[in-house]
């Protein structure tokens, strides 16, 4: 049925331009980081890191350990809890960089 | 400001700080507060606005710009007990709550409840409304400030102070940042990485956080979309919620659409648990919920006007810490408090509750000249009276066995019940008889027939009691 005519269409937007609706500022470095990267490469199977993340950061990288585009960030944390080897650093983006959200 | 005698001794006990000796003109923060709130969210302003009605000085700070720069909810405010504190009527909401509804979606149906008393129409609204967080929080920083609080924004606590066990202060990151006091109200959220750091509170298990996306939406060029689509006249709002395998698949959780202004909030939120593994993320799993055929007309023609994450601490009672501790006290998301049961889905009441509980706390144990844990003892036990963790507590069963039962629930029976509907009002040329026994047939082969019936009924016997 939700292929039926007379669903209306929803316009999603992509990630990209779904991030553009939101403030940031460049903290410099990142926020986020792997605690030890040879668990990701040697012991992580699952990438939970990759699935949970809602804004893209965690990316799988060619050696196993993921690459962070810490940039996307909206810092819900999610991470910090799925990953199951407690491997996931993140601290508070300092001096009020980061995210900025207007709504919230 | 001097500490008096009698020294502290290590294990805080006899601690005594002298409130009438203070010594403000001091050019570092150093004891120049009697208090700091880490966070100024809706715990946080709370619990600043009430120390400071009661003449305590205190230090409010926020990592973000300004103060729900970095908060996200939702979208709807309990305001009962804000009521008591602050002028709400003055405050920036966007819409109060007059009809909600419950949807239940299988992939292509819709099965749904909606209530709407008329005195959900009259002041003051059940004390339900709709508000943007990013106005609402600056809003309530600044009665704090009108209060007698001190804000200070784009400041990040880095760490607590200790002395022993006591906590006698935070670190931030700005320069010569560090910043003593003899009560910090830990008010930092669910992502708690003081309050973990400082081993006040251990990090929850995945299966009890939900992560939460959410967008607002606006609809360019259909003046009084909102109003048409929901049914609204003048500031009435809505505020619906989706269960099922529509909303979001097989994982725990729901999604929900609630009016603003101009513009309409729609997000969902699911255990991390079920992101990991069976669910697919959590962008993925709005785009789903917001093509589905009962949601999809509500938001056709929409823009995105902001995309927003943010992680939800729903452990319920057995998952709240340990709140008390020697110069420090727990409130708001970072305690856990939060409401999610399926029906209710509370934290921002839990939120004011807990702040104002803890800063009576804290001004009677000042009054009192003592920091330590047992001071503050009375915070933990007004909340354990409150709503907030009698609430928590009555739900528990309810949640656990949710979980257990999910797949019927969420997938099972709402395919029966809408399979069971359309057989019910099926028009052919066979009796409504036999429509009728068809329809109850569907349902009682989801529950397992009588015995399965009557099982469940037991098992959610207490939802009635």
């Amino acid at each position: 049925m939700s292929v039926e005519p007379g669903i209306p269409t929803v316009d999603n937007e992509s990630i990209e331009d779904r991030l553009y609706t939101v403030k940031y500022e460049d903290p410099g470095d990142s926020h986020l980081d792997v605690t030890i990267p040879g668990i990701c490469a040697e012991k992580c199977v699952t990438t939970d890191c990759v699935k949970v993340c809602p804004a893209d950061v965690w990316r799988e990288g060619e050696d196993g350990v993921p690459n962070i585009a810490y940039e996307n960030c909206l810092e819900c944390g999610s991470c910090r809890w799925a990953c199951p080897h407690g491997n996931v650093e993140w601290e508070y983006p300092d001096t009020g960089a980061g995210v900025t959200y207007k709504n919230g | 400001m001097t500490e008096t005698a009698p020294e502290t001794d290590t294990d805080g006990s006899t601690d005594r700080i002298d409130l009438t000796d203070r010594d403000t003109a001091t050019p570092d923060y150093d004891d120049a507060f009697d208090a700091v709130v880490v966070g100024a969210g809706l715990a946080g302003s709370t619990a600043a606005l009430t120390m400071a009605d009661e003449g305590l000085d205190v230090l409010l700070v926020e990592r973000g710009r300004y103060p729900g720069a970095k908060n996200v909810f939702g979208g709807v405010l309990y305001t009962p007990t804000l009521r008591q504190l602050v002028d709400v009527d003055a405050a920036p909401l966007e819409r109060y709550i007059a009809e909600r509804r419950f949807g239940m979606l299988s992939d292509e149906d819709e099965t749904a409840v909606s209530i709407s008393p008329g005195e959900w129409h009259d002041p003051p609204h059940n004390d339900s409304y709709t508000v943007l967080r990013g106005e609402f929080d600056e809003w309530l920083a600044e009665q704090a400030v009108e209060a007698g609080a001190t804000l200070v924004t784009r400041t990040t606590v880095t760490g607590l102070l200790r002395e022993g066990d006591r906590v006698v202060g935070i670190e931030t990151d700005r320069p010569d940042g560090t910043i003593r006091a003899p009560y910090v109200v830990l008010a930092e959220g669910g992502n708690s990485l003081v309050s973990e750091g400082a081993d006040l509170k251990e990090k929850d298990r995945r299966e009890n956080v939900a992560v939460g996306v959410k967008e607002v939406l606006e609809f360019p060029e259909r003046e009084h979309a909102i109003e048409d689509r929901f049914r609204l006249t003048g500031d009435a709002g809505v505020s619906y919620h989706y269960f099922g395998e529509g909303a979001v698949g097989d994982a725990f959780g729901g999604g929900f659409i609630y009016t603003n202004g101009d513009t309409v909030s729609v997000g969902l939120a699911y255990r991390l648990s079920d992101a990991a593994t069976s669910q697919p993320d959590p962008e993925g799993t709005l785009n789903a919920f917001k093509t589905h055929p009962a949601v999809a007309p509500l938001l056709r023609g929409a823009r995105t006007v902001e995309y927003t994450a943010k992680t939800i601490p729903e452990g319920g009672a057995d998952e709240i810490p340990e709140l008390v501790h020697d110069g420090a006290v727990i409130v708001g998301d970072a305690a856990g408090l939060v409401l999610n049961n399926g029906l209710h889905l509370e934290g921002t009441n839990m939120a004011v509750e807990s702040g104002y509980h803890a800063a009576n706390a804290v001004a009677s144990a000042a009054q009192r000249g003592r920091t330590d844990a047992d001071a503050l003892a009375a915070y933990r036990e007004d909340l354990e009276s409150s709503f907030v963790v009698e609430n928590l507590e009555r739900y528990e069963w309810l949640i656990e066995r949710v979980q257990a039962d999910r797949e019927l629930l969420f997938e099972e029976l709402p395919r029966a019940v809408a399979d069971a509907g359309s057989e019910y009002f099926r028009m052919d040329r066979a009796p409504k008889d036999q429509h009728a026994s068809t329809a109850k047939r569907e349902l009682l082969r989801a529950v397992g027939g009588y015995t399965g019936a009557a099982k469940l009924a037991v098992r959610y016997r207490k939802l009635l009691s």
